[in-house]
């Protein structure tokens, strides 16, 4: 199996774009209150890894790993989950390194967008071999 | 005419370049993956040689894995570096397009000339 520069650079943008896609799940999530007895919405990390086939061939999703489900505990008595004791359980959501994955995911995926213009350009120098 | 030192060298270095281009694009596109060692391709020093030497200038490029140091997550791509090398390939590939289609021309010229 070959594998040019466009299609490795296509498989870098499907990850990263997947990354992004788990890093605005977990932000649509941070708020979401559950009861005590249930579990907190848990966060999704993807998980990278190489590709080879002898020739280098990107990357690729090997699977989604769930953040805790005990999330963190709060006090607010007047939540209508509340339990008898005032608590809601909060996702563990850290917020600051949300922002940061997805900055990176986002430079990612430009990084790899970036290889698909170069690539194109060198198949069409290629394509002029010969015509004049 | 065809199997020339400076046709089959040339073709050497647009498949060197070609290879190093898809594999600079997987370096890229693993830049955050964990614990992933960026590849290297290196061709110029046997296409030298092998021009040199006086043989048919067929080569081939190997690729190689960085052993720079690494970041937390085992990971040594430097986005720069690829980003310029990437440029770099890019630009070598057309040259060596060029200099191809230059040969052809002058191939051209002389069955028009004759």
């Amino acid at each position: 199996m070959t594998f040019d520069a466009i299609g490795i650079a296509s498989t870098g943008m499907t990850v990263h774009r997947k990354w992004l896609d788990a890093v605005s799940d977990n932000l649509a999530n941070v708020n979401n209150a559950s009861s005590t007895d249930g579990a907190a919405f848990q966060a999704r990390y993807v998980v990278a890894t190489a590709m080879s086939y002898g020739e280098p061939a990107g990357a690729q999703v090997a699977g989604i790993e769930l953040g805790s489900a005990e999330g963190r505990l709060v006090h607010e008595p007047d939540h209508p989950l509340a339990d008898e004791e005032g608590y809601v359980r909060y996702p563990d959501v850290d917020m600051s390194s949300q922002m940061t994955q997805l900055i990176m995911a986002q430079r990612g995926y430009q990084a790899s967008a970036a290889v698909v213009d170069r690539a194109r350009e060198s198949y069409q120098s290629a394509l002029q071999i010969g015509r004049n | 005419m065809f199997d020339s030192v400076t046709s089959v060298a040339m073709k050497s270095a647009l498949d060197a370049l070609s290879l190093r281009q898809r594999v600079i694009a997987d370096n890229i596109a693993n830049v955050n993956t964990p614990g992933f060692l960026a590849g290297r391709v290196q061709f110029e020093d046997a296409l030298a040689n092998a021009v040199r030497t006086g043989g048919d200038g067929g080569i081939e490029a190997t690729i190689e894995r960085s052993l720079e140091p690494t970041r937390e997550n085992g990971n040594n791509v430097n986005l720069d570096t690829e980003t310029l090398s990437n440029i770099d390939a890019n630009l070598r590939y057309q040259v060596a397009t060029r200099s191809i289609d230059g040969g052809f021309t002058a191939i051209r010229t002389a069955i028009r000339s004759a």
